[in-house]
């Protein structure tokens, strides 16, 4: 047990270097660090609505994040969450508008199906090449996650625009507020009962499954595993579908919750700082819960600040990047992912 | 530092080496190991697997710094573990594996690899050629240096090497088991070119395997025997095959302790695992097997013997189901499994020790229970709740870990925490669990202090005599005699003699060596 403290201690540590040197970099800039610090505080916790729209933010971060921990988990690094977030609102919201006089409940649960089904391919793919053929995952989930956003692009300029619109971005047209799960705020009892049974659905497989302890062990060492008799290449494609069926689900509830329509790079950060999010929750559900939060006020933070501050909102993009870069060090250093199929196994 | 008391030879020697000596850890690698080489000739350095003879290689060519004793390069002395000094000295070394990258065009290759003075950092394509035109010209002509080196067959790549070795002006050419991945007319080829570089004074020093391959090549011979020069470099004409066969293997000391008492009674003679005529492509870094045969039946160990790279590890993993079939059969316990992916043949009691235990073996940062408890992952579990308890496994794998004597703090410390023996005890732990019908052992003592063989043995013939099958594939003849029941020789993928005991130690020697007397 004390290694996992000294994790937790050593990722505290990380996060406040990274708080601390971004204030430094703030200070040098002659902004005042202590307003900005206020700021984040107000713009996360303690402003009207801040705490609403910090769990608003966290939970495509967690969706995401128990995503990526199922790829880590697993030895594998999904870093396309992003586009297998946006692909999966746009089949969500295919099947919404494309269907909207029927029954609600049966059109919510197709789009839903059909988000989660888009989110599985967009990583199977590269899945299936790394499986096959040892092709690294980093490069194809970020190019595919490149191409998922270039097809949100698409569609809200083209074929979904919303012809009645006048916004100088594109953007789709509104699914019928029957739909809707949310408000605006983007919290509800049905949003935080769904992500919440999902969290623990996540949980229970890796910890309390034997595919679940399979999937560690071929993360681990996917060599010992083949020779105890674990199919890797399944356990990996399992690995990749969850993973992106989760990103999926983020888009669906995306659209279904605060967002109602797709505009045009929308969320443009979540599928990233999932990653972080999940590194910063040392690849355990409950570390991943914890995180998102945090960076679910951190998000709040930036669209409240440029209230209270004359603080761009780029300079706490700073900070998210701050924490992202010592964490993956840490990650990195501490434990590379072990070559998997193809020719990575052989060389 | 006491100069040689015997009168100098008219020559220096080309090497030298006094007093080395190099460990492990606790594995002695090199002992006292004094050797000269006399400039010109061609020396056949030969031994079995760990027995020292890479080690000292890389002694001489600076790669490896020796704890005890010097090197002398034509009476030069040379630090210990220095590359660039050896090199400077005139000494190249040709490795077991290939270094050239292979995505590099063979100039390419050459130019950024050769250990030569003056390397300039701009060079024009044109000239490049001209430079190395020459070195290749015997090897495929001008138009081979654009190829990229991995297009080349290789038998090429292994001329390259040495051309690259040599490219310094080098006049000590050390070449570390060149002969393992050629095919005969390749070794033939490069045993000309190494006897017109010895007619153009450069001095050999080869690793070398097969006595047939000593004969064929070198002039003197020398044997390295668990570290130790059991047979100075000798004249060829001095010694026969069978002496050398001799001196690599050892003293027949273990022949008095082969089984003398009868094999344990067998209930029911069954046969739990039969290969018949069961081929398998050769792999990067392994030969296939070709036309294997052989049966391992309740209550008998069978051992597998041979030098190591003779196709013992394709066995393993045919047997495991992690490399493919190319013809034959494999049967489990009667019924044909050929087509049986690897988790289904542990479910039909396949039992599996691999050849390396900390990569194949144990997952090394995962914690010990979740290693202990890898074999009750896979399979059919469908009809259960697909919920475990983790309290369960975990106290379920401390109790086994516990009866095999297992040394650990907790159950959650991670595995490279544990001894080498302490992994092995890990490991038989979980596969020596119930449901066994036959183990394959691959090299199960390799590595392990006294008491821990001794308990591995003890283990193997306790689950022999319990009516399980035990495939015992080693390079240690006197661990095969004490424990096999019968014992098969492996060399050049093939099954070629079979023993009954009591076991003629010359006999096996010769198998294994190829020997011809």
């Amino acid at each position: 047990m004390t290694g996992g403290l000294q994790r937790v201690a050593s990722t505290v540590v990380l996060v406040a270097l990274s708080l601390l040197l971004t204030a430094l970099i703030l200070w040098v800039s002659g902004y005042r660090v202590g307003d900005v610090f206020s700021g984040i505080i107000q713009g996360a916790v303690t402003a009207p609505g801040a705490f609403t729209s910090t769990i608003r933010w966290a939970i495509p971060l967690l969706l995401i994040g128990l995503g990526v921990v199922i790829g880590f988990r697993t030895g594998f690094f999904n870093i396309g969450g992003q586009g297998q977030f946006y692909i999966g609102a746009c089949c969500a919201l295919a099947v919404s508008l494309g269907w909207r006089e029927g029954p609600v409940p049966l059109v919510m649960l197709c789009g839903t199906l059909a988000a989660v089904g888009a989110g599985t391919v967009w990583s199977l793919l590269p899945g299936y090449l790394r499986v096959r053929f040892g092709t690294d995952e980093v490069l194809t989930t970020l190019m595919m996650s490149f191409i998922g956003a270039l097809v949100l692009q698409y569609l809200t300029a083209g074929p979904m625009r919303n012809p009645s619109g006048t916004g100088q971005t594109a953007a789709s047209e509104r699914i019928p507020d029957a739909f809707r799960i949310t408000d605006g705020s983007g919290v509800s009892a049905t949003v935080l009962v769904l992500v919440g049974g999902v969290a623990l659905l996540v949980w229970l497989l890796l910890e309390r499954t034997r595919f679940g302890l399979s999937m560690t062990l071929v993360g681990r060492n996917p060599t010992m595993a083949r020779w105890q008799g674990i199919n890797v290449s399944r356990v990996g494609l399992a690995a990749f579908a969850l993973s992106g069926a989760l990103a999926g689900l983020a888009g669906a509830v995306e659209l279904y919750g605060p967002g109602a329509r797709l505009v045009t790079g929308f969320s443009p950060e979540v599928g990233f700082t999932a990653v972080v999010v999940a590194l910063v929750g040392l690849l355990t559900v409950g570390g991943t819960v914890v995180a998102a939060v945090l960076f679910g006020g951190l998000q709040s933070a930036i669209i409240f600040l440029p209230i209270v501050t004359d603080l761009p909102p780029p300079a706490l993009v700073l900070l998210h990047g701050m924490v992202a870069f010592l964490v993956t060090i840490r990650f990195r250093a501490v434990r590379r992912p072990k070559t998997l199929g193809g020719k990575a196994a052989a060389s | 530092m006491t100069a040689p008391s015997r009168s100098a030879p008219a020559e220096t020697p080309a090497v030298r080496c006094r007093s080395l000596g190099v460990s492990f850890g606790t594995v002695q690698a090199l002992r006292e190991v004094s050797l000269d080489l006399a400039p010109g000739r061609i020396h056949a350095l030969v031994g079995q697997n760990g027995a020292g003879k890479t080690t000292l290689a890389k002694v001489l060519g600076g790669l490896q710094a020796p704890q005890t004793g010097d090197v002398y390069i034509d009476g030069r002395r040379i630090p210990p573990g220095d590359v660039r000094a050896a090199q400077i000295a005139g000494l190249a070394m040709v490795h077991q594996h290939f270094s050239l990258p292979p995505s590099f065009t063979v100039a390419e290759a050459l130019e950024l690899t050769a250990a030569r003075k003056g390397g300039r950092s701009f060079f024009r394509r044109s000239e490049l050629h001209r430079q190395w035109q020459n070195e290749v010209a015997e090897l495929g002509g001008p138009t081979m240096l654009s190829t990229r080196i991995r297009d080349l067959p290789v038998e090429t790549r292994q001329s390259l090497e040495i051309v690259r070795a040599l490219a310094g002006d080098a006049r000590i050419l050390l070449l570390d088991e060149p002969t393992a991945l050629l095919t005969p007319a390749a070794i033939d080829q490069l045993f000309e070119r190494l006897l017109r570089l010895r007619d153009e004074g450069v001095t050999i020093l080869i690793v070398l395997h097969k006595l047939r391959e000593v004969a064929a090549v070198a002039e003197t011979v020398s044997v390295l025997r668990d570290g130790e020069l059991v047979l100075g470099p000798r004249e060829m004409a001095e010694v026969s095959e069978g002496l050398l066969s001799d001196a690599i293997v050892g003293p027949a000391f273990g022949t008095d302790r082969t089984i003398s008492m009868a094999p344990a009674v067998k209930p029911t003679q069954e046969t739990l695992l039969e290969l018949v005529g069961l081929s398998s492509r050769e792999s990067a870094f392994e030969l296939g097997l070709d036309e294997i045969n052989l049966r391992v039946e309740s209550g008998e160990i069978v051992g597998i013997a041979g030098v190591e790279g003779n196709g013992q590890r394709s066995l393993v993993s045919v047997i495991a189901g992690l490399a493919p079939v190319a013809e034959g059969t494999m049967r489990l316990g009667g019924v044909d499994a050929t087509r049986t992916g690897p988790a289904g043949r542990r479910q039909r009691g396949l039992r599996l020790v691999p050849f390396d235990r900390n990569t194949e073996g144990i997952s090394r940062s995962a914690p010990l229970w979740l290693n202990q408890s890898a074999l009750r992952l896979v399979g059919r579990h469908r009809w259960r709740l697909p919920l475990i308890s983790l309290r369960q496994y975990k106290r379920q794998a401390a109790e086994d870990m516990d009866t095999w004597r297992v040394r650990y703090d907790t159950v959650a410390q991670p595995a490279e925490s544990l001894s080498g023996g302490n992994v092995q005890r890990l490991i038989l732990s979980r596969e020596l669990s119930p449901g066994l019908e036959v183990l394959v052992a691959a090299q199960p003592t390799r590595g392990l202090d006294f008491s821990a063989t001794d308990f591995v043995r003890r283990s193997l013939r306790e689950l022999r005599d319990g009516g399980a099958g035990v495939l015992l594939i080693s390079s240690d003849l006197d661990e095969l005699f004490e424990l096999s029941d019968r014992l098969l020789v492996m060399y050049g993928g093939r099954i070629v003699a079979r023993f009954d005991a009591p076991y003629d130690r010359r006999a096996v020697g010769d198998a294994m060596t190829g020997a011809q007397r």
